[in-house]
């Protein structure tokens, strides 16, 4: 259906998981418990691992998406729709990923500059940072997926951090379960859905995979691990945090950082901030590349050319995004987007092509 | 392509020119010879020609002069059969002249037909003899490394490896040296896919001179513009075995006693051949301080101007009044302290580097003490700062490798600068480019990063640790070997049972 | 090419870099302990900032200034300083009875707003003003320090339940529990002394508990409390240590509320004035303690409750019990409920000797 990719260019199966994970673990991290405790109240877990479980089943239609084009989504758009109207479609996810990536970088120097350093120049900052993104995407997918791996596995000892907010935590909070009613739960579920949104890109990506057959048991466990690390998190903060307290704190797993002391470093949350941007570069540089390559395959324009554009209008973005109210607008904006896409489109053009396929073979 | 037609031309015209025009050339230098003599059973005339400065007069005069003289030689042909020397050819070829003389051959013509030449080899061989490794010491183990000779480096490495399948290609590289490289594999064992890179990048080679392997590994590396060595270099013979076993190829190069392996990953460079003379646990452990030195070497000074500088919450009180009384004193912000030891403790170094080594040794250790002391109590820098930056230099010499040392030398200046401008954050960025550095570089075509990335588990019983020899029955992945398997793994594992 | 780019690129942007602020450590002044007294209608503000002494000493030297607002307090004490102050080292902050028993809801707002601030800060209400405490010299570490660790190691070994920044939101901000602080006072002009425990309502000061109290409270709130006891009974007085310590409470009715607290304590004899122990002694102390125990945590729970308050928690624990819980009924039930303590004692050690 499309040229297929060079085998060298490729990469294994297991670490195709690994860029799932990463795209689903981003800023929003820092501040999911407030949200999700909006509608559900403490029982908020009980959504979080309900959207994971959902979250499987689309991942499952996305697999089966590739599968039937043999290639990847822009594939199976132009496969259903034709050229013409495919295409647009597949413009339209060009500014899908220039805006995830402006979420997640705007994200970070909003936290930096909350937290850390007052008068840090977004500018500059997220120049340097796109830089290092275009280094990333110029070193080819596999440096890509290099960057996904070392991103989550070099700052994974946080988790542990997490153990001093428990013996500091009241588990009773949680208590009684299942207070809140089924529609409550819902919504919980639905505003929780814009954090774990990056699953998505699997269907950029599936043609680097060697071997997506063995790819499938990885990812569906990455995404699980995800779901769970979510759901012990959004625990552990409710057992950390009283509930007009957590309403307040906007950055909740930053302020249980707070607590963390140990013999040679007394205030850990700095040393957490600075994790953070290893955390999300791997977010910032897949943004970049899937946008990247969308532009060569709907524009023909070089991808080593295309990155420098998109992370230009990035950086635009970033610098018109700077309050906390322009922020939360463009974050639930781009969640409600990114969620009309995972989770309602994508069944749709699951539906599409099987019909396109009878239509096609009469 | 225009190269190899470049080349052609070349050796058109060469062969246009008589051996009259050639010998005018060469008669400008003083040890030219050229000698007439009578063999006296015959009494044909014939000539030797050879430079002086190149050729053994010894094997001249007593095995090549003595029977040209006195037997019955008349023509080339019959110097071909009836000298007592192995190494002679005959040859009409004129362009072979200037290649021969310049190794040590003598060219013999006889008069009546100046068209036929024998050469004769007897060249003078002058060079070290084989002593300890300077760089690569080891107190336990074989103390031979190798020498200037490629032919007494290749004898060291043949008498280790006795078997057919060990192939040796030459190469001659360099317009003006035209230096012998040889190109070492085990047949069998090396992926065919690594040999065709080299083969063809050393053909490739378009220099006028190539005095050192290092030389070579400059010019075939995947990344020049990287400061990380991407071919290991080493001078021990064991060392070079041992990767030939493993399935990697071995360069030697003539006049070098270095010889380069490869495709090599960036945990070699910290692995140094003593590990495996030593017990398995005490090796793994070693290797794992000097990851942990390396790290250190690298971090500590740009984490401590980061936290000096912007994130004094992040020290504990106790340590916070000891660094606040340090730096009382001190005019300077941290960056300009941690800047000044840094650039003289490079200078101690480079100044150590020149000196002779009576004289070296003095000064290093008084400049290091005197300036050290001095530079603190004048109030030039703290004494922390002094104990991370002397620590850090200490720990960096923990590299085996020395192309890797330096790397690491330099590491550090982009992290400073890095801290000094945004902190933690600037190094956690700092920290990304070198990251992404690293995984872009190959080594002949290999990702560098392996087994860290692409993850490997069954590589890393010999990368970060040492797993004992019993685990290690299969060649590392990486190399994609056509022999997997080195020797039977279940004779090595078998166990018996409690009092059997 | 492009790769020969990246490089004038970088140095380009970085050397346009505006800096960012720098706290370099010995150009900051770095406060270790903030007070907050009223003095007449005005507040007085207090930062104890340590001066590091070359001969490794450390003295204590206080900025102060007067305001309505605690910002504007800051913000004057900037004025007289030739540093900038910072407060992410900050170890105590100190408030006088006067205005904890006003309310310090302004403070917190500050606290909870600025992230600078650690969540491992100290509070305390002090008997006097804050600023006198700040002016003696307490240890060689600092005052800051002293009092700090004087809050802490009295909650790892002493009577007092934990107590710091973040457990104190906590409790403010939990419906169903108030939150308390340790009350200090300065007995000499180098000691402090932990006098008792100030009880919140909300953020007003309504009632302190005296040293005595202590043990029993923390009984009620905290797991493995370490704290001491001492017994008197007919045949001298023993003193426990508390090893070991559970709570637990139940609902046995709803309407009216009747709880049941039950306390169980391993102890360790640490001390007895009488002589040596006899078989049934143990006994007899294991029972006089428990009934100790008992009355006195009843009459902690029926002080509370006088004073509407509820430092224990037991709104908080019915409504981990209830659902569709309303904090406005619980608040007039609270009034009505009834407590039935039991104790449980078992001294498991009595040191080396008979």
């Amino acid at each position: 259906m499309q040229e297929p990719v060079h085998e060298r260019l490729q990469i294994s199966p297991f670490m195709a998981a690994f860029i799932v994970m990463a795209m689903q673990f981003g800023i929003g991290v820092l501040g999911f418990q407030r949200i999700v405790a909006k509608e559900a109240g403490y029982d908020a877990w009980i959504s979080i691992i309900g959207i994971g479980l959902l979250v499987h089943f689309i991942v499952w239609i996305m697999y089966r998406i590739c599968e039937a084009v043999d290639g990847d989504i822009l594939t199976a758009n132009v496969y259903v729709f034709g050229k013409a109207i495919g295409n647009t479609i597949n413009s339209f996810f060009i500014i899908y990923f220039i805006s995830a990536c402006v979420a997640v970088l705007g994200g970070l120097v909003e936290v930096i500059r909350t937290w850390m350093f007052p008068n840090l120049s977004p500018l500059l900052f997220g120049s340097m940072y796109l830089i290092l993104g275009i280094y990333i995407v110029y070193g080819g997918f596999r440096t890509v997926t290099g960057i996904s791996f070392f991103g989550l596995v070099i700052p994974s000892y946080l988790l542990f951090s997490f153990a001093y907010a428990i013996r500091y935590g009241d588990f009773t909070n949680l208590l009684p379960i299942l207070d809140h009613s089924p529609l409550e739960l819902l919504k919980s579920a639905y505003s929780m859905s814009f954090t774990v949104l990056g699953f998505g890109v699997l269907l950029f990506f599936h043609p680097f995979i060697k071997n997506p057959e063995k790819s499938k048991k990885w990812v569906h466990g990455g995404i699980f691990l995800i779901t769970l690390i979510y759901a012990i998190l959004a625990i552990i903060s409710f057992a950390y945090f009283p509930p007009a307290l957590l309403n307040k704190s906007i950055w909740a797993t930053l302020e249980m950082w707070k607590i963390v002391r140990l013999p040679i470093i007394e205030r850990f949350e700095y040393l957490g901030i600075a994790n953070w941007s290893l955390i999300i570069l791997p977010n910032v540089a897949i943004c970049l590349w899937t946008a990247s390559r969308v532009i060569k395959h709907v524009f023909h324009l070089r991808q080593r050319k295309g990155v420098w554009f998109v992370a230009a209008i990035c950086l635009l973005l970033i610098l018109i995004v700077d309050s906390r109210e322009r922020m939360d607008m463009f974050t639930s904006f781009h969640g409600k987007i990114g969620f009309g896409l995972a989770f309602v489109y994508t069944p749709l053009l699951y539906l599409a092509i099987i019909i396109a396929k009878k239509v096609k073979k009469k | 392509m225009n190269n190899f037609f470049k080349k052609k031309k070349r050796w058109l015209q060469k062969s246009e020119r008589s051996v009259e025009k050639q010998e005018q050339e060469i008669k400008k230098s003083l040890d030219y010879s050229k000698t007439h003599f009578i063999n006296q059973k015959n009494n044909k005339t014939f000539t030797l020609t050879f430079i002086q400065t190149l050729v053994d007069d010894k094997i001249v005069n007593n095995n090549m002069l003595p029977p040209l003289i006195e037997e019955e030689i008349a023509s080339v042909k019959e110097v071909e059969k009836r000298l007592p020397m192995s190494d002679i050819f005959v040859s009409k070829d004129k362009n072979e002249i200037e290649n021969k003389l310049f190794h040590g051959y003598v060219m013999v013509t006889f008069d009546d037909s100046p068209e036929e030449f024998a050469f004769i080899g007897a060249a003078k061989n002058i060079g070290r003899s084989v002593t300890s490794p300077e760089i690569e010491f080891s107190v336990v183990g074989p103390k031979e490394a190798f020498i200037e000779s490629l032919d007494q480096n290749i004898n060291m490495i043949r008498k280790r490896l006795p078997i057919k399948e060990l192939i040796a290609e030459e190469f001659k590289i360099g317009e003006l040296t035209k230096t012998k490289v040889c190109l070492l594999y085990i047949d069998g064992v090396t992926n065919k896919q690594i040999i065709n890179t080299v083969q063809q990048r050393l053909s490739e080679i378009d220099k006028d001179e190539i005095s050192d392997s290092s030389y070579l590994t400059q010019i075939i590396s995947d990344n020049g513009n990287s400061p990380f060595p991407q071919l290991l270099d080493s001078e021990r013979p064991d060392r070079i075995v041992a990767s030939l076993a493993e399935g990697k190829i071995a360069i030697v190069v003539d006049g070098s006693p270095h010889v380069l392996i490869g495709p090599t990953q960036l945990t070699e460079f910290f692995n140094s051949f003593e590990d495996y003379l030593l017990n398995w646990i005490l090796a793994s452990f070693i290797r794992l301080i000097r990851l942990f030195a390396v790290t250190f070497s690298i971090m500590i000074t740009p984490i401590y101007v980061a936290v000096v500088t912007y994130h004094y919450e992040l020290i504990p009180k106790d340590l916070l009044s000891t660094l606040i009384i340090s730096r009382r004193v001190i005019p300077f912000p941290p960056i300009l302290e941690a800047l000044f030891l840094e650039v003289t403790i490079e200078l101690l170094r480079e100044a150590g580097a020149r000196l002779p080594t009576k004289v070296g040794q003095t000064i290093g250790i008084v400049g290091g003490i005197v300036l050290g002391t001095a530079s603190v109590e004048a109030g030039l820098t703290s004494n922390v700062l002094l104990i991370f930056i002397a620590l850090s230099a200490l720990a960096s010499f923990t590299t085996p490798v020395y192309q890797m040392s330096n790397t690491i030398r330099i590491l550090r200046f982009p992290f400073l600068f890095m801290a000094e401008l945004w902190g933690l954050l600037g190094i956690t960025i700092a920290f990304g480019f070198l990251l992404t550095h690293l995984l872009r570089l190959t080594s002949l075509g290999q990702p560098f990063m392996e087994p860290i990335f692409p993850f490997r588990v069954k590589d890393y019983k010999d990368a970060l640790f040492r797993f004992p020899f019993n685990m290690q029955a299969k060649r590392p992945i990486f190399l994609r070997t056509e022999k997997p398997q080195r020797f039977s793994e279940e004779k090595a594992k078998k166990k018996k049972d409690i009092d059997e | 090419m492009k790769k020969y780019f990246f490089i004038p690129l970088l140095l380009f942007t970085v050397l346009l870099a505006g800096c960012i602020n720098k706290k370099i450590i010995d150009d900051v002044n770095i406060t270790t302990g903030i007070g907050i007294d009223k003095e007449g209608e005005q507040y007085l503000g207090s930062a104890m900032i340590p001066v590091y002494n070359p001969d490794k000493s450390i003295e204590n030297f206080i900025f102060t200034a007067k305001g309505t607002v605690v910002r504007d307090l800051m913000f004057q004490m900037q004025q007289t300083s030739s540093q900038p102050i910072v407060g992410g080292s900050l170890d105590v902050t100190l408030f006088d009875e006067t205005v904890a028993r006003e309310g310090i809801p302004h403070v917190l707002d500050v606290f909870l707003r600025d992230p600078s601030v650690g969540a491992r800060v100290h509070l305390a209400v002090v008997d006097g003003k804050a600023k006198d405490i700040f002016e003696g010299k307490y240890g060689d570490r600092g005052n800051g320090r002293y009092l700090a660790e004087l809050i802490e190691s009295n909650y790892k070994t002493g009577n007092l339940p934990l107590t710091n920044l973040h457990q104190f939101l906590h409790d403010y901000y939990q419906k169903g529990k108030d939150p308390v602080l340790p009350y200090l006072r300065q007995t000499r002009p180098d000691l402090v002394n932990i006098a008792g425990l100030a009880l919140f309502k909300g953020e007003k000061v309504v009632d302190v508990l005296d040293e005595n109290k202590l043990f029993y409270f923390k009984l009620m709130v905290d797991y493995y409390s370490e704290g001491a006891l001492k017994i008197k009974d007919e045949h001298g007085e023993s003193f426990i240590k508390s090893i070991h310590s559970t709570y637990n409470f139940k609902v046995k009715n709803r309407n009216p509320y009747k709880f049941s607290v039950s306390l169980e304590v391993d102890g360790m004899l640490t001390e007895h004035t009488g002589k040596s122990l006899e078989k049934g002694e143990i006994k007899r102390i294991e029972k006089q303690m428990e009934k100790q125990i008992k009355k006195e945590c009843l009459a902690l729970l029926e002080r509370f409750q006088e004073n509407k308050i509820d430092p224990v928690g037991i709104g908080h624990f019915i409504k981990t019990q209830t659902r569709n819980f309303d904090i406005k009924k619980w608040e007039e039930s609270y009034q009505n409920a009834s407590f039935d303590v039991d104790a449980k004692v078992k001294i498991v050690e009595v040191g080396v000797i008979e």
